[in-house]
């Protein structure tokens, strides 16, 4: 029966020449080492592809929450939103555009406590809240 | 027919490999990282020794390395007084951990969600792994740094190793259950869950304890000065190497010394089994890793056994028309093979 570690030592039993020419176990290659100046971690790997890039479903998550906040910016499009300010100002108007880093909003007949203005640029920053109403 | 030991030599490290450290065994098989003076610890495929990716990021010496159980996070634990936890699939960083000394140690819950850290600054650190930011659980105690800590009892409580003793810590109290003292500094230490053993290495003794109680339940002397032991999962037998950069394989009922090996051109810092018991992996001062077979001969990895009758015309195929290897590599082989002293054949059973 095999033995889990190797196999006892031998005793010299009868047939076994003493101090017989062992032979090298043969090996089909060598371990691979490290690429050149790569870091490894191939991404063509099976495990890699299966397991995606590890932090992938925290990645994934990420970036379905950018979608939904890029998509309700589009939908607030053309709608009337209210925008909570500091210094507890609250105004009102029509929403047109978000510039690419949502560092300003473009909006339209602007309510404000000094009158209606056409058309004016709200600084995110000074906004701290917004709402508008889907239908 | 007699077969000699081929151990397999996995370069790339440029300094001591100092710990080293198996996964479980995934869909994938598993996997072997090596903690390296370096500072750039590497996964390799377990079975065979293949590289697979080096973790960029520490700016020191790396001191201990570990796998999560299904190898998809890895830390590591660093002179640069962190300790990293990282994606191993990626091989991204995934959290830093300061310090305020020279991290030694690095274990994972079964769970992965809790990292336990140990080091010069002689504390033990629980980390929330999804809460990285918050302040970890402190366990003080040790008089001196901590070589080594290790989740135990289902990760119910935690052994920690500084120079001069060993402790047992009781994980929802965070005070200490049990301490054993040690007659030298303690070189390495081992857990093994199934049969609750604690292997611990210190001067030329190898010493197996009760991971419960603390009590010894038996030792062995070796010819040198040892560094690290492990256990074979299945506790018939295990592998120890030290300061005369020979590998010795003991039979753990008997305390028999079954085989022996030179082949390391340095003193040996780590040895490991791995999952499945095939194989034990070696790291050395002189910056390589060598892969061991358990039952020499046996065609597993990237070792073949080449049947007698054959054996002639196969290995001399094999010694000529190995792809990809230079006539140095070979020259390697032969070599190392002929420094291999065997205090005893190992037979092979067919």
């Amino acid at each position: 029966m095999p033995h889990a570690c190797g196999g006892r030592p031998a005793r010299g039993g009868p047939g076994e020449a003493l101090g017989a020419a062992a032979v090298p176990v043969g090996v089909i290659r060598l371990p691979r080492g490290p690429e050149g100046s790569s870091r490894g971690f191939a991404p063509s790997s099976p495990r890699f592809q299966a397991l995606g890039a590890g932090g992938a479903p925290e990645q994934r998550q990420r970036a379905a929450l950018r979608e939904r906040y890029l998509r309700s910016l589009s939908a607030m499009a053309g709608r009337r939103v209210r925008f909570a300010m500091h210094e507890r100002v609250s105004v009102a108007a029509v929403f047109g555009a978000s510039d690419i880093d949502v560092l300003n909003f473009q909006v339209s007949e602007l309510q404000t406590p000094l009158g209606v203005q056409k058309e004016a640029l709200l600084r995110c920053s000074d906004i701290i809240a917004y709402t508008f109403d889907l239908e | 027919m007699a077969m000699r030991q081929t151990p397999l030599t996995c370069s790339g490290h440029t300094r001591p490999v100092v710990d080293l450290a198996f996964s479980g065994i995934t869909p994938y098989g598993y996997f072997l990282i090596s903690a390296c003076k370096d500072g750039k610890p590497m996964l390799r495929q377990g079975d065979t020794g293949d590289w697979i990716g080096t973790f960029l990021g520490h700016k020191g010496a790396v001191w201990g390395a570990t796998l999560n159980k299904d190898a998809t996070k890895a830390a590591t634990a660093a002179a640069d007084f962190t300790a990293k936890v990282w994606d191993a699939v990626s091989g991204d960083e995934l959290i830093t951990l300061a310090h305020k000394h020279i991290v030694k140690s690095v274990d994972f819950t079964q769970d992965s969600d809790y990292l336990l850290t140990g080091g010069q600054d002689k504390l033990l650190r629980i980390y929330d792994l999804s809460k990285p930011e918050a302040e970890p659980q402190v366990i003080s105690g040790h008089t001196s740094g901590i070589k080594k800590a290790l989740w135990s009892s289902d990760d119910k409580q935690i052994l920690s190793a500084d120079d001069k003793t060993v402790r047992l810590w009781d994980r929802n109290t965070m005070t200490e259950v049990k301490a054993l003292n040690v007659a030298m500094s303690v070189s390495s230490m081992e857990y093994v869950p199934e049969g609750q053993i604690l292997v611990i290495t210190y001067g030329k003794t190898i010493a197996f304890h009760s991971a419960e109680t603390l009590e010894q339940i038996k030792s062995f002397e070796a010819p040198a000065t040892i560094n690290s032991a492990s256990l074979h999962p299945e506790k018939e037998c295990l592998v120890a190497g030290g300061e005369d950069f020979k590998l010795y394989k003991y039979d753990y009922n008997t305390g028999e010394e079954l085989e022996s090996y030179k082949g390391h051109f340095g003193p040996i810092h780590c040895v490991r089994f791995s999952p499945d018991g095939e194989l034990y992996a070696s790291g050395s001062e002189d910056g390589t890793l060598r892969l061991w077979q358990t039952t020499v001969g046996k065609t597993y990895g990237l070792w073949k056994c080449v049947v007698p009758e054959e054996e002639n015309a196969e290995a001399a195929k094999a010694r000529t028309t190995l792809p990809g290897t230079a006539e140095e590599e070979l020259e390697d082989l032969a070599s190392e093979n002929s420094d291999s002293v065997y205090s005893s054949t190992p037979e092979v059973k067919a």
